[in-house]
């Protein structure tokens, strides 16, 4: 009997881990609960992949997002609302430090409704920035939904993005077309902790719906500049990530059926897809990297292979391993480095003495170890077996071991009779030892008959 | 005073004139013989060389002679070693070390015995007879075979 129930137990902690790898409290924030009917089949999808899913107003006098210093969620949605501040409960600065105890934020924006000014300098905090005023509409006269918007231009029809650049892995690329209608865009800072999923087609720009006038005057921000939905990725590996347009989570647009202009066909929308795509990645279903172990040992012969010592000696043949698994959706699985990308090792004291290539040796149903045999270099100190793997969409690896690097004992050289090259030199001492013997010996047997008489003389 | 200074003078540059004739004489003297010289200088090296080796042979001790065939040898076996290290390289850098120093070690030690065991030098060193000296020599070069064998490893 205690045996099932601990092994239901087990069963039941299986279960509720299998949906994301950093918990399951969604907090979703909305004008009004009732209007979380408009979002159905988005939160009946979250829902379905585990998510406990909390619904608030930003008024609600409860509504708390740390209970005694601790997280009271993982994740929040950001649903459009339509008040100018967010309320004391959700400042810019307790939604920082929600990002920095660990959890996640998802944020749609909605050029309907003004975003909240708290919003707006939250972003500002993260190099995110929106237009001004909050108020910005995106539209692309060649790239929109002829049934819907033939009109007003402002539901764009864009192709799946593809991967950021080469070597990153691309996460959002399941769907087929997506709609992203009533959408405003951003731009991003440099940081290298920001990422855009998707851009603006070439002939996309944002303007101010507000500002009755023929012409655009100032430009926001246009093309692939003008960003739809962006990721910020905290270097705690907290991630933050805006979507452009809250319809295109919505029902409606859910299986709408779309046009784009100059085609003959109507397709349905690929907006399902891609909002499992990126909010599964925004609560880290997806693309989240574990290390097993890490293990490194002498790779000599005749030596003992003990794993992870504490010290090695200069010029030491060395093996380092570390096991890897990325988490997808429900589970972990063995994690390929992205094509042209590499994983390396640093060996390093201050700097890197070594940069090395760790290749997949082992794989298993949920690991992959990359390894790495080298020799040390031929210098002491204190050193770093250092993994630095930070990229684009993928938490943040860093994993350091420090080991002592000593220098040869002094019975560890080679004898020099062992060393042809020392052999004159071994002669030479031979040849001065021999030398001083027999003038030793000489001289004891030629002691001067003169001296005697010298001596008898004094 | 005036006839005092005139007869200086005048001395003065009859002994100038007499010096430059002499000087004359001395250059006339040297380019008659410089044909001659020239031949007569080799030979005059060899006379110079012979009579010092001659000297050497009667003159010097026994234990004189034989310090100085040691450090010959020594010479010889150190520059051979050096040779070597300009040559081939000086890996193992300590065996270099070690062989060189040991030559030139037992060469420094060979030649403050050659000082102390001198006749000529008995008054610099009153207290140290040649048995003394000799006795120093010993351990000294014992402890210098120790360091060096030590080092070459």
């Amino acid at each position: 009997m205690k045996f099932l129930v601990s092994f239901l137990v087990l069963v039941f902690a299986a279960v509720a881990q299998a949906i994301s790898s950093s918990g399951s409290r969604l907090l979703v924030i909305l004008e009004d609960v009732a209007e979380k009917a408009g979002y159905s089949k988005f939160l009946a999808d979250l829902e379905g992949r585990g998510f406990d899913i909390a619904y608030e107003t930003p008024k609600s006098e409860s509504l708390s997002l740390f209970h005694l210093g601790e997280r009271s969620y993982d994740h929040i949605l950001f649903l459009p609302t339509k008040s100018k501040g967010l309320g004391p409960n959700l400042t810019p600065n307790i939604l920082l430090q929600f990002i920095n105890a660990n959890g996640n934020i998802l944020l749609t924006l909605s050029s309907s409704t003004a975003t909240p000014s708290s919003i707006v300098s939250l972003l500002l905090e993260l190099d995110i920035y929106l237009p001004a005023d909050r108020q910005g509409l995106v539209v692309d006269h060649f790239n929109y939904d002829a049934l819907s918007a033939s009109e007003k231009h402002d539901v764009l029809l864009l192709q799946p993005p593809g991967a950021l650049r080469a070597g990153v892995k691309d996460f959002f690329s399941d769907a087929s077309v997506i709609a992203f209608p009533n959408g405003m865009g951003q731009t991003l800072g440099e940081g290298a902790l920001l990422a855009p999923v998707l851009r603006a087609p070439a002939t996309g720009y944002s303007y101010n719906p507000k500002e009755q006038t023929e012409t655009v005057d100032d430009l926001f921000a246009s093309g692939s500049q003008l960003s739809l939905v962006s990721t910020m990725q905290a270097r705690n590996s907290a991630r933050f990530t805006v979507v452009g347009s809250a319809d295109m989570l919505s029902d409606k647009w859910f299986d709408a059926k779309v046009k784009k202009v100059g085609e003959k066909d109507t397709v349905k929308t690929g907006n399902q897809e891609f909002a499992k795509a990126i909010s599964g990645w925004a609560f880290k279903e997806t693309g989240v990297l574990r290390v097993n172990w890490v293990e490194h040992h002498l790779n000599e012969e005749g030596a003992g292979n003990a794993s992870n010592p504490k010290i090695y000696r200069i010029k030491n043949d060395v093996t380092y391993s570390i096991s890897l698994s990325e988490y997808s959706w429900d589970k972990y699985i063995p994690f390929t480095v992205p094509e042209s990308d590499d994983l390396q090792l640093e060996f390093s004291m201050l700097s890197a003495f070594h940069r090395l290539k760790l290749n997949p040796t082992i794989s298993s149903a949920d690991s992959t170890t990359y390894s790495s045999s080298f020799k040390l270099p031929d210098q002491h100190g204190i050193f770093n077996f250092m993994v630095n793997y930070k990229r684009p969409f993928f938490t943040n690896v860093v994993e350091k071991n420090t080991v002592s690097v000593r220098h040869f004992a002094h019975d560890e050289w080679p004898r020099s009779f062992a060393i042809s090259g020392a052999w004159p030199w071994l002669a030479g001492i031979g040849a001065t030892v021999t030398g001083w013997l027999a003038f030793c010996t000489v001289w004891l047997y030629s002691a001067p008959a003169a001296t005697r008489e010298s001596k008898k003389t004094r | 005073m005036a006839p005092k200074k005139s007869a200086t003078s005048s001395g003065t540059t009859s002994s100038s004139s007499s010096t430059t004739a002499s000087a004359s004489a001395a250059l006339s003297n040297a380019s008659s013989s410089a044909a001659k010289s020239a031949s007569s200088g080799a030979q005059q090296i060899d006379q110079v060389a012979l009579s010092l080796v001659q000297h050497y042979q009667k003159a010097t001790p026994q234990r004189t002679k034989l310090i100085d065939a040691f450090m010959a040898f020594l010479v010889v076996v150190g520059a051979l070693q050096f040779a070597y290290c300009v040559l081939a390289g000086n890996y193992p850098f300590n065996a270099f070390l070690s062989g060189f120093s040991a030559t030139v070690g037992q060469f420094v030690l060979t030649a403050s015995l050659r000082i102390q065991t001198t006749e000529a030098n008995k008054s610099e060193f009153p207290s140290v007879s040649p048995e003394r000296a000799f006795a120093d020599y010993v351990v000294g070069s014992m402890i210098l075979h120790f360091f060096c064998i030590n080092f070459i490893n």
